[in-house]
This record gives C-alpha cells, sequence and structure tokens, in this order.
C-alpha cells in the first residue's frame, strides 16, 4: 500500500526525518511512536505532502507519488487527521464531512448536483458517516462550537469521509478520557478490518500496544526499532531513547 | 426637500456601481486575506479592449461590454498568477506591494497603447430620464442598481448554496485543512479572482458607460472607490460591500450638492476616517483582530 524509500526532510541543519524506510500494508495498524520531536509529525506532512522532501520516495499503491500535490493525494486515497485539530469553524458539522468527500468520487457524479449538494448516496455515506462517529445528532451545529472530545470525533470523521484507503492519525487521543479512547480503540479496529491501512502516532502507549499490529520507533529521524508491539517493548534501543519518560511502558 | 430626495437617489444609483466594485474587492479580501491594488487597473484595462473595439470596429454595447469583462478577467488572472499565486501564506504585505508595481505597468502600458489622454465610450441607453412625480431617473442608472444587486444575490447564492463556495469557505477558515481534505486550494482561488474581476469588468462598463469616456485614470479611481466602499461596507461581508457603496454613493451625492465638486471627496474621506475610528469592522464586518508585535523589553 504505502513505502517509505530513505525518506529525509531537512529543516535547514535539522535532519528532522533521515532516511526513514516504512511499509504499511492495507488492513493493518502501524503505530509510529518515538519521543517528542522524533520526526513523527514531519513524517505524516511528508506522506500527505504538506512540504516536499529533501531526498528520498514515497511509493503509493506501486506509484511515485513524491511530487504530488496534496489534493491529489487525496484523491488517491491518502486522509489525514491533525494532532492540533483544524476544522472548518464557520461551517456545520455536516458540511464539514461534505466538503471532505474524496473529490474523484464527486466527479463521477452530475455535475450541476454536484455544485448544488450532491447526489442521494452521497448524502446517504454522509449520514452513515455521522452514525459511525456518533456525530448524527450534531449534524447542524457549527464545528466551532463542539465540544472538545466531539471536535477529535469530526476531525476523524472527515477523514474518512474522503473514503482514504490509508488514513493517517496524528496523535487522535490527545486530551481523551478512558471511556473516549476505548472507543477509539474500537473504530481504529472497526475501520482495519474493513481492509484500510492505518498509520497511528500516538503518546499515549496503552492505546498503540493494543490496537498496532506493528510498531515503529523513530529517534532523532531515524527508525530505531520496528516489530510486534511486544518486540519493542523489550528493544534495548527503544528503552534507552525512552529513558527519563515514564511513558515508556 | 426635493433636492435632498433626488440627490438621495442619484447617490443611491452611482452608489451602485461602487457597490459592484465592492463587491469583487471583497471577493478577493474574503478569499485571500489580501489586499489586490491592481483591481482597478485590471478593470482599465477591460476598458481599453472595450473602448478600442468601438472605436475601430464600432462594436455596440453588448460586444463592448463581452470585451470588458474578458479584458478585466485576463488582466485580473495574470495579476493573480504574478503577484498572489507564488507567495506563500502569510506573505500578504509582499502581494500588495507587488500588486502596486502591476498597477504602474498596466498603467503606462494603456497610455502607451492609446496616448491621449481621453477616449469615448459607448452609452449604454440613451432614452430619456423616467420622471416620477418631481423626480428623474436614469435608465442606464437603473440598469446599474439592478445588475449590482442581482450579481450581489448571485455571489451570495454561490458562496453558500454551491459545493464550490463552500470549499472557498472552508479554505477562507483553514487552508491548510482545506488542502489536505482535497480542496485543490490553487485552483479555487483562481477562479475566484477571475470572478471577482468580472464583477468589476461589470461595474467599470456600467459607470464608463454613463460616462462616455475612459482616461488612464480610471484604474485608481476604480481601486480607491472599491477600497473605500468595501471599507465602509464591513471587510469581508458581501450585503456590506453593496451597503457601503451605496452609502458613499449617497454622502458624495449630498456633499457634491450642498458644498461643491472639491468638498465632496473630502467628505468622503471623513465618513471613511469616522467609520475607521468608531467601527473598524464597518456596518456588517467584523473587525479584523490584528496582533501588533511590541518589541520585547522596556
Amino acid at each position: 500500500m504505502l513505502e517509505l524509500h530513505r525518506l529525509t526532510k531537512h529543516f535547514g541543519g535539522v535532519r528532522a526525518v533521515d532516511g526513514v524506510d516504512l511499509i504499511v500494508n492495507p488492513g493493518e495498524v502501524l503505530g509510529l511512536i518515538g519521543p517528542n520531536g522524533s520526526g513523527k509529525s514531519t513524517t505524516v506532512n511528508l506522506i500527505c505532502g504538506l512540504f516536499p522532501l529533501t531526498s528520498g520516495l514515497i511509493m503509493f499503491k506501486g506509484e511515485d507519488i513524491s511530487a504530488l500535490p496534496p489534493h491529489e493525494r487525496v484523491t488517491r486515497g491518502i486522509a489525514r487527521t491533525f494532532q492540533n485539530i483544524r476544522l472548518f469553524g464557520q461551517l456545520t458539522v455536516w458540511q464539514n464531512l461534505w466538503v471532505a468527500q474524496n473529490s474523484a468520487e464527486q466527479r463521477r457524479q452530475n455535475p450541476v448536483r454536484r455544485w448544488f449538494g450532491g447526489g442521494g448516496s452521497a448524502r446517504e455515506d454522509i449520514g452513515r458517516t455521522l452514525e459511525f462517529f456518533d456525530l448524527a445528532h450534531k449534524r447542524d451545529e457549527l464545528a466551532g462550537n463542539l465540544a472538545f472530545g466531539e471536535q477529535r470525533r469530526l476531525e476523524f470523521a472527515r477523514a474518512f469521509a474522503a473514503k482514504p484507503v490509508l488514513l493517517l492519525l496524528d496523535e487522535p487521543a490527545a486530551g481523551m478520557n478512558a471511556e473516549e479512547i476505548d472507543q477509539l480503540d474500537a473504530r481504529i479496529r472497526t475501520l482495519r478490518d474493513t481492509g484500510m491501512a492505518i498509520l497511528l502516532i500516538e503518546h499515549h502507549v496503552e492505546l498503540v500496544m493494543s490496537v498496532a499490529d506493528r510498531i515503529a520507533v523513530l529517534n532523532f529521524g531515524q527508525k530505531i526499532a520496528e516489530g510486534s508491539p511486544a518486540e519493542v517493548q523489550n528493544n534495548p534501543l527503544v528503552r534507552e531513547a525512552y529513558l527519563g519518560t515514564a511513558t515508556a511502558a | 426637500m426635493v433636492d435632498l430626495a433626488q440627490n438621495t437617489i442619484d447617490g443611491l444609483m452611482i452608489g451602485s456601481s461602487y457597490g459592484l466594485l465592492a463587491l469583487g474587492f471583497t471577493v478577493i479580501f474574503g478569499v485571500m486575506r489580501r489586499l489586490n491594488l491592481s483591481y482597478g487597473p485590471s478593470i482599465m484595462i477591460g476598458a481599453y479592449l472595450g473602448t478600442f473595439l468601438y472605436i475601430q470596429q464600432g462594436a455596440g454595447p453588448l460586444a463592448v461590454a463581452g470585451a470588458v469583462v474578458v479584458g478585466s478577467v485576463l488582466a485580473g488572472v495574470y495579476v493573480e498568477r504574478l503577484c498572489f499565486a507564488p507567495m506563500k501564506a502569510g506573505a500578504a504585505i509582499a502581494s500588495m506591494v507587488s500588486s502596486f508595481a502591476i498597477w504602474m505597468q498596466l498603467e503606462q502600458a494603456a497610455i502607451l497603447v492609446l496616448p491621449r489622454h481621453t477616449y469615448p465610450f459607448p452609452p449604454l441607453s440613451t432614452a430619456l430620464p423616467l420622471e416620477f412625480g418631481p423626480f428623474l431617473l436614469r435608465v442606464d442608472h437603473l440598469m446599474m442598481l439592478a445588475c449590482a444587486v442581482l450579481l450581489a444575490f448571485a455571489v451570495h447564492g454561490v458562496l453558500y448554496r454551491t459545493r464550490y463556495g463552500l470549499g472557498l469557505r472552508a479554505i477562507i477558515g483553514n487552508p491548510v485543512a482545506a488542502h489536505l481534505v482535497g480542496i485543490p486550494v490553487r485552483r479555487s482561488v483562481l477562479i475566484a479572482f477571475a470572478g471577482a474581476s468580472a464583477i468589476g469588468g461589470v461595474a467599470g462598463f456600467l459607470v464608463l458607460a454613463v460616462d462616455q469616456q475612459v482616461t488612464p485614470m480610471f484604474g485608481m479611481w476604480a481601486t480607491l472607490k472599491g477600497l473605500v466602499a468595501m471599507m465602509i461596507g464591513g471587510l469581508g461581508s458581501i450585503p456590506g460591500a453593496l451597503l457601503g457603496g451605496l452609502l458613499l454613493g449617497v454622502v458624495e451625492a449630498q456633499s457634491q450638492w450642498y458644498f461643491g465638486p472639491q468638498i465632496r471627496d473630502l467628505v468622503a474621506y471623513l465618513v471613511l476616517f469616522a467609520f475607521l475610528v468608531m467601527r473598524p469592522g464597518g456596518l456588517l464586518g467584523e473587525a479584523p483582530k490584528v496582533e501588533i508585535a511590541l518589541p520585547q523589553g522596556t
């Protein structure tokens, strides 16, 4: 599905990401962890095209997408959430999803209907998405007025509405309580079981250990370990990288 | 009393053209939060194309109107590609300054191609003014008002009733997220720019058809009137743009009648000044939240 080859990004003299190789397969959750500033978010930003690579390759479904602009990567099936929530606060919950629906799919619709609200199936899709993310009762509320947990759910829902085959989740559990994290865990599993590939960046180690099939660990922009949750937990390099932080499980 | 009422009517009519100019401005400013000083000069380029066809080919009003709109859109897209598309987010000042440079360029180009100071422009309607009791209404003025109201509704409809408009509002709300949910941001902005220039072209044609002459100064005039009307009406508000234009027109008409043409612009700018001091967001807009960076330490 997604293959990163020697992915590298330098900001001035800082090697934010330095030659990282990663593979994410369909129907798999890959957890990406590491101390603060280890290059996790930069990796996600590179995959979705927020800024250009210094060197390396991003292969998606067998094609090199390294030079594509962000919106075309979305069209090909890559969607993401943000660590700090970036909703369209002036639009309603429903509109936030509508605007995010996969534009490739929309192009196949009658252009007149597309302009004025989309066909019936598009509306049904959004309805189902709202149900799945438990937001149906909020559909006409402005996104900016939602409670924090609801905004997190809407972020996730908006990424899902683009009908991605690869979902990039950048710290989806940040600021959530235990119950919300359980729901998040269940949703990620459901999506994985539909065959979606999921790259999960998360500080909440319990969640990653529970839901991830494989885990890769970054430190100073380099991959220092990769394997099953149990293998990674017992890796001495990982313990060293996390030394002094209580979350090192 | 009759004078006062007649002045108000004339002011509203002229003001509707200011409202149209402000409408185009608002579409650009509302979407990009950037000031396009070349907005008026782009329209002037369109107007010169129109008057060129009129002088050389004897084109009728409709053909001239079409030429003005097409010319404005082409010049507007040229400005967007040159001054706005290459600039990164946050480089609003760079865009504004470069649009000022293009203003000079367009003005000089117009003077080179048509070196005489004034050129004739075809009238829209030569019908006699309509009489309503003691009041007179010019037919071309009425057309101008109708166009302004119709286009304001059209812009509002596109922004709030269509998917394209929803995308634009998403871009206004959060450009980065808009990119990453699959909205083609650059294309959407270019279309908005072209649309704004087309509105400006319509406004320019109507104003010039009433004046029946065009000069290179028209570019500066259009930028100024549109800008002042937009600031009075409220930055980024569509009904505000129209209202601001109408208010500016009435203020000008009244002050011209009572104080003469020299004082007219002074009064108009005083009104703008009063708005900026007492209601910086304008009639219907929200005051922009400007964060002033104070120097560190004392």
